[in-house]
């Protein structure tokens, strides 16, 4: 046998997106601001995902201003509404729509004061950019003036909003129920090479391709993906949390393993977007999903190179030794006695 | 305690300062100087939060004791560029999305800035090699080498200084790669975590945590402790009203500190607030617990045993939370099998690694609110809780989410928010705790680790017929998320198939091991890890490629998953589709066939990598390498 082998494997996933089982809801207030500027408040603050950057963009778009005009107010329960935790994949979903919704309530107070200023109908009124103009006309003028128009005849340009995910829990006899009302799907594929010397496995590619609805951020979409397959290769070959009669083994990251930038693949994102019907932006999210299919791809890819099944996780060094040692030539028991079975229900 | 001076140059600036000797460079940077942009993320030269120059070179500051340092020239993160202003590497992390939570970032940037200045012209795999002592959580690297060679790129004048500035918007900015706008204040370490806050008059705080995984407490004594000089109060479950001491996301069944009993090794007993750090450390060993050692249960097959040691008295079968989901008729769906596999797979407990250790402030405001500022992944519920905890109506307790150094859920539990409360609230002076990451380690939740036992019935054409999916999963010491992980590893479980006939069974028990809790994929990747290797051994098992056995069972439009929701909406075909094209698959069973395929080893995979291979010297041979 040769000492290094390379091969391939794939896995497929799915997700739920917001809270499991139940009603999730978020809460949002939006204030178009003097400058044609904006504040957001809303319960979030960056975990590191993003999500402030796609806020202040989910805004921008609806308010027609530039996301770096954007304020958004801390997370602080005694000052901000409530969007709950920043998990479940949660964020983009429902604290996206509620900014969205709460967004659009505020350009319609300056927009019904603005068409009334300039006498047009409303539906004429567009904004972008730090721009608002009537189509069809030559009214154009900036967004700071144009609240300064509606604050002129007396009405500053807020909006609230909430926005809900319906879920419903679950039977507790046969666990029947519809535990959200979006879902994600994901395939991944892994080439890897194992040493078969030392047992080692270095992942070489991934191909990640998710469904996230639509990509506010591609890029922010892809640092998830990144960031979510490394986690999962970590699972995979090297993290082990250990104890013994309770004790840990592993206090410190001499002891418990992470990756480090020699560990990683070339990551090749590929986004789908289908988006979902039940929410105005249509866009899903990506946090979680991105890390499911990774550690089955790559313990496919291993049984691709090396012919062994790796069902524990970590494929630690030793343990691919282990199972290259114990291995019987030729094919696992069970696929020889599919063939035989197959074999006579033909002949049958 | 002694005192030493110290003269060095920080950043261009000529200090000198007395200072106590036990300091690390560290520590004199960010509590003397208040320059905080350098972390610490292990304080034992792992993972290179702490990265600063000295003379040049690059060095983990938590390693070098401060006298070291005197007589050196030092730059930090905050030295790289003037104020207001990002050097050309800085601009790159920020252009490429390279930071996200940004706990890694001042020092990931010193590492790039110090990768460019040894060689300019670095090649990729250097690169990587010279990052390697700098952990990234978050990122998966991937953005950061692309903004390591961006910059190098720029630096080089290969590429225009304008490759740095953001892309020019189109008609929206809904799918326009906008640059993060938090990135200027994480790659220039600006940006303050909780650990990195100060306030006037602040106490430290220091928490005694369990030797024993399973013990009784006899007693507690804290006088002497509390007689030392600096110490200014001590606090344990005494200090807890007993009625509504409880927490947890799903069921409330975690003390703020033990009351009674340690369950788990790491758990907090006593708390300790004082003057200083050092005093607050010190006044712990005078804390005289005596213990009264139980049986305890560490695996959870044994949890389920008559007579295993009980972890709660509530529940005394140890079952935290145990999750059913039936649909068909799984009996029918085996006998009208034409091959049935089974097999058994386990996942382990994995650790969060947030390079931001848990942190947090606690005070009481003019209007005595109680206020707890800290990196929490769920300040909704934590106010719910720790109202109900300390009796105080809802708007009496304020939370503040501190920007988070990585959570990926292992911050949603209230692990030591309480004891902050409850310390600002006798002393009435704000309280700070930082874990150290050992602390952070054997106190905070871990990924659940699974065993499954999987059967599953096919069809000679591929079809699943049934599945009986079995999860036993070790919760640990308490409940925290194990309800809900159990209950989406349930709903998840057999993975983006239609299956006509299911029995589907989690289970998560109590032991006495290091609690399990939230992890991002919340038990997905448990369950889906099971079902994935199961469709890859059916497919060599029938002889046919992966992707197309997945075609087979996917679900679709009208499917009706496991839990019998029927779907309006499935992508499922479309991202097989565009997988097996992008990764330009190669069609076939699954097998030891890897040397004979043509599509490995692409343009678009990494070369592999030995060790220390990378380093090109002046003249380039194969054989200069070092192995
Ligand atoms: S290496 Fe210094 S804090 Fe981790
Ligand atoms: S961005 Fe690197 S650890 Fe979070």
């Amino acid at each position: 046998m040769e000492r290094k082998l390379q091969g391939r494997g794939m896995a497929a996933s799915w997700y739920g997106i917001a809270r499991t089982a139940t009603i999730d809801r978020a809460g949002a207030w939006a204030e178009l601001d003097d400058g044609g500027t904006a504040k957001i408040v809303t319960g979030v603050t960056e975990i590191g995902e993003g999500i402030l950057t796609l806020l202040a963009q989910v805004a921008a778009d609806e308010l027609g201003i530039k996301p770096s005009e954007v304020t958004i107010g801390d997370n602080d329960t005694a000052r901000s509404p409530e969007a709950a935790h920043a998990g479940a994949t949660r964020q983009t979903y429902m604290i996206g729509n509620s900014v969205h919704l709460a967004a659009r309530e505020a350009k319609k107070h300056l927009f019904e004061q603005l068409a009334d200023h300039w006498d047009v109908e409303i539906d004429t009124l567009q904004s972008f950019d730090g721009e608002v103009w009537s189509n069809d006309t030559n009214l154009r003028i900036t967004m700071e003036e144009a609240v300064g128009i509606c604050k002129a005849r007396g009405v500053v340009p807020v909006g609230s909003a909430s926005f809900t995910a319906y879920g419903t829990g679950l039977d507790p006899v046969d666990g029947s129920g519809s535990p959200w009302q979006t879902y994600v799907f994901g395939t991944q594929v892994a080439e890897v090479e194992v040493d078969t010397y030392t047992g080692e496995v270095q992942v070489l590619g991934i191909w990640a391709v998710h469904d996230v609805g639509r990509a506010i951020n591609p890029r922010g979409v892809e640092g998830q993906i990144e960031g979510g397959v490394i986690q999962g290769l970590g699972q995979a070959l090297m993290e082990d949390y250990q104890t013994v009669d309770g004790h840990t083994t592993t206090h410190g990251f001499a002891k418990y393993i992470l990756p480090t930038s020699l560990d990683i693949p070339q990551i090749n994102c590929t986004i789908v977007e289908d988006p979902d019907p039940l929410s105005p932006l249509g866009a899903k999210g990506i946090g979680e999903p991105a890390l499911v299919p990774t550690a089955p791809a790559i313990m496919n890819a291993i049984y691709d190179a090396i012919g062994v099944r790796m069902k524990s996780l970590p494929a630690t060094p030793e343990k691919i030794l282990k199972a290259l040692k114990d291995k019987v030539p030729g094919r696992e028991m069970y696929v020889q006695n599919a063939r035989k079975q197959r074999a006579q229900a033909h002949r049958t | 305690m002694p005192k030493l001076k110290i003269e060095l140059d920080v950043n261009g600036r000529k200090i000198s300062r007395e200072t106590d000797a036990y300091k690390r460079l560290l520590d004199f940077l960010r509590d003397d100087l208040n320059l905080t942009g350098t972390k610490e993320g292990c304080g034992a030269g792992e993972c290179g939060t702490c990265s600063v120059f000295v003379d040049g070179k690059l060095v983990k500051s938590c390693l070098m004791p401060v006298a070291k340092a005197s007589g050196t020239k030092i730059e930090t993160i905050e030295g790289l560029a003037k104020p207001g202003d990002l050097t050309p590497m800085q601009k790159a992390f920020h252009k490429t999305g390279a930071s996200q939570c940004g706990y890694c970032i001042p020092g990931m940037v010193m590492a790039a800035t110090s990768a460019l200045r040894q060689n300019p012209n670095a090649g990729i795999e250097e690169i990587k090699e010279r990052l390697g002592g700098n952990i990234c959580r978050c990122t998966g690297y991937t953005k950061i080498f692309e903004a390591v060679e961006l910059a190098k790129a720029v630096i080089a004048g290969d590429m225009p200084e304008d490759a740095l500035n953001e892309d020019a918007v189109g008609d929206s900015y809904i799918g326009h790669n906008v640059r993060r706008l938090d990135a200027p204040s994480k790659v220039s370490g600006r940006l303050r975590y909780a650990a990195d806050m100060k306030m006037h008059d602040m106490l430290q705080l220091q928490v005694l945590r369990s030797p024993h995984p399973h013990a009784n407490i006899v007693s507690i004594d804290t006088s002497a402790a509390e007689a030392m000089d600096g110490v200014v109060c001590v606090i344990t479950s005494a200090d807890v009203p007993d009625d509504t001491d409880g927490f947890g996301v799903f069921v409330h069944d975690q003390p703020i500190m033990a009351r009674g009993v340690v369950r788990h090794v790491g758990e907090a007993v006593a708390a300790v607030a004082a003057e200083d750090l050092v005093t607050a450390r010190r006044a712990l060993s005078k804390i005289k617990v005596v213990y009264e050692e139980i049986a305890g249960v560490f695996d959870p097959e044994d949890a389920l045993k008559d007579g295993a040691a009980i972890v709660h008295d509530y529940a005394p079968d140890n079952v935290v939370k145990h999750i059913p989901v039936r649909k068909g008729n799984v009996e029918a769906g085996f006998a009208n099998a034409d091959i049935i596999l089974e097999d058994d797979f386990s996942t382990q407990q994995v650790e969060h690694a947030y390079l931001e250790p848990e942190a947090g402030i606690a005070y009481v405001d003019a209007d005595d609110v109680i206020v707890v500022i800290s990196p929490s992944q769920n300040i909704t519920h934590h106010r719910h809780m720790l109202s109900h905890i300390l009796k105080k109506p809802i708007n009496k307790v304020r939370f503040i989410m501190s920007p988070v150094g990585g959570g990926f859920g292992g911050k949603e539990d209230m692990i030591y928010q309480g004891m902050l409360a409850i310390v600002a609230m006798k002393t009435h002076r704000p309280v700070q705790l930082n874990f150290t990451r050992e602390e952070s380690i054997i106190a905070s939740a871990k990924r659940h680790p699974s065993r499954v036992h999987y059967k599953m019935g096919l069809k000679w054409n591929g079809e699943i017929t049934a599945i009986q999916f079995n999860m036993l999963s070790d919760g640990g010491a308490y409940g925290m998320s194990s309800e809900g992980v159990m209950r989406k590893a349930a709903i998840l479980s057999c993975g983006p198939y239609e299956v006509h006939n299911l029995s589907v069974d989690t289970t998560a028990v109590y032991t006495n091991n290091t609690p399990s809790g939230a992890f991002r994929t919340f038990g997905g990747m448990q369950a889906q890890f099971a079902t994935e290797s199961m469709m890859d051994m059916a497919a060599e098992a029938l002889e046919m490629d992966p992707f197309q056995i997945r075609r087979i069972n996917m679900m679709k439009i009208g499917s009706r998953t496991h839990t019998q929701h029927t779907l309006t909406a499935a992508s499922l075909d479309r991202c097989l589709d565009a997988a097996e094209k992008e990764s330009r698959w190669e069609n076939g069973t699954p097998n030891v066939r890897g040397d004979k395929r043509s599509d490995l080893g692409g343009d678009d995979t990494r070369a592999p990598c030995t060790l220390g291979a990378r380093f090109t010297s002046g003249k380039n041979s194969d054989k200069e390498r070092v192995a």
